[in-house]
């Protein structure tokens, strides 16, 4: 299935802030809507970090409860809708692994026969996309991909895999095989040299629209 | 661990943001969030900047027994209930907020109107948007006429204004125009409906709106007082 295309975020964006308004008030049809438009955007999010399929579905539903209870305070004038949901949905997933930290991480296999879900075990030998395939199409967006260039690779690596499939510094120390604290000064130096690019991306932007 | 340092708090906001900051300091960040506008702020900023990377996961769609799940969840017994009933915003009259009714009566009162005036009472709907406020609506015993007071001053951002909401019992509410989030506001005549004691107001609501109010006629900030209409 395809990602949302950034291009049409503005504009998707106005029309999320209104369900989003509507749900405020009350209106179940449009956030019946706003679920339409969202669920799988978040549902793969929330997947990447937490992989088993039956904690993803019921952590997706308490992020959707709390969306409809929160849907009041969102100010369309501070926050994305999309940045703001996606926002709850990783807050949630990321609490998903905080919790289940004492015990390994497992996927459950056992599936109910009228289960509409897919078989999890195809799920896990998916060809879903690396966490640095992801930050490569992320830079789709030009100063995007000019700020990621400015990136070490292994800065890159670890930004990517803490961000999208939500390892720990530890948990990407153990998969780089480097220590922990040569992997956390990658990833603070990683996020440092991204705001530094991608804050003056944004007041050059600025000063070419004024 | 000092939030007070504003490149501390950048830092933490980023690692918050990224995921990485975990465990106790994570429950520690977002327990300290709520009273922190500078972290509230660097959070922002923070989402701004890493969030649109994911777009770049391909969707997944959930099973559709989820969406039912989460209806089950919100809507047990399938009952209409708008948010002007869920929210718990009708506790009885504090004394301030009694103090402000009295002094709106005697404002609308002299002379004594025919009908008595309908006194609404919007108290915080729980947002960080704003204060805790109370603000009190009056409205002429033949809906003609409407006042509304705040009890003590609501506090927001100067780019940002208060926008009072006629809230019916189904469909979009309708503006009745911005209001002062200082003292008293008469709102325009011609913004008040002859229908409006009459049933088509369940509720007055009061959003956090541009300049101007709301561009798109419902709506678009956080809704920050509510108060029901009781005839």
């Amino acid at each position: 299935m395809k990602s949302v295309d950034e291009k049409d975020w503005p504009e998707k964006s106005r029309e999320l802030s209104l369900w989003l308004a509507r749900a405020g008030l009350g209106d179940r049809v449009a956030f019946g809507k706003l679920y339409e438009r969202t669920s799988g955007h978040l549902f793969a999010v929330v997947l990447r970090i937490q992989r088993d399929r039956g904690q993803a579905e019921d952590l997706l539903q308490e992020v959707y409860v709390s969306v409809w209870k929160a849907a009041a305070s969102f100010d369309a004038a501070r926050s994305q809708p999309l940045t703001w949901l996606t926002h709850i949905a990783r807050n949630r997933a990321i609490d998903s692994l905080r919790r289940a930290q004492a015990q390994p991480r497992t996927v459950s296999l056992s599936r109910d026969e009228d289960d509409d879900s897919p078989d999890p075990a195809e799920a896990l030998a998916s060809d879903a996309p690396g966490p640095l395939d992801l930050l490569g199409q992320a830079g789709d967006r030009r100063e995007l991909n000019q700020c990621l260039e400015r990136l070490t690779p292994p800065q890159r690596q670890s930004v990517a895999l803490a961000f999208f499939d939500g390892l720990s510094h530890a948990e990407v120390a153990a998969h780089l095989c480097e220590p922990l604290g040569t992997v956390k000064s990658w990833v603070r130096r990683a996020l440092n040299t991204l705001k530094g690019c991608l804050d003056r991306a944004a007041a050059n932007d600025a000063k070419l629209v004024n | 661990m000092d939030y007070g340092k504003p490149e501390r708090a950048d830092a933490l906001a980023a690692e918050y943001v990224a995921g990485t900051l975990r465990g106790r300091a994570r429950s520690r960040f977002e327990a300290l969030l709520p009273s922190h506008p500078a972290l509230q702020r660097a959070v922002r900023e923070w989402q701004g900047r890493l969030i649109p990377l994911t777009t770049a996961v391909p969707e997944v769609a959930p099973p559709a027994h989820v969406w039912r799940g989460i209806e089950a969840k919100l809507w047990p017994a399938a009952a209409v209930q708008p948010w002007w009933q869920r929210l718990g915003l009708w506790r009885a009259l504090s004394g301030t907020a009694l103090a402000g009714v009295v002094g709106l009566g005697v404002m609308l009162g002299n002379p004594p109107p025919a009908q008595a005036p309908v006194v609404v009472v919007l108290e915080s709907t729980g947002t960080t948007a704003v204060n805790p406020a109370t603000i009190v609506a009056s409205f002429s015993g033949d809906g003609r006429a409407l006042v509304t007071r705040t009890l003590t001053p609501v506090s927001m951002t100067t780019d940002r204004v208060l926008e009072l909401w006629a809230v019916p019992p189904q469909g979009n509410p309708r503006s009745l125009g911005l209001i002062s989030a200082n003292g008293a506001t008469v709102l325009k005549r011609e913004h008040l409906a002859v229908t409006l004691l009459k049933g088509s107001t369940a509720a007055l609501a009061v959003s956090v709106e541009p300049p101007g109010g709301s561009p798109t006629g419902v709506p678009t900030g956080p809704v920050v007082f509510a108060g029901k209409l009781v005839l």
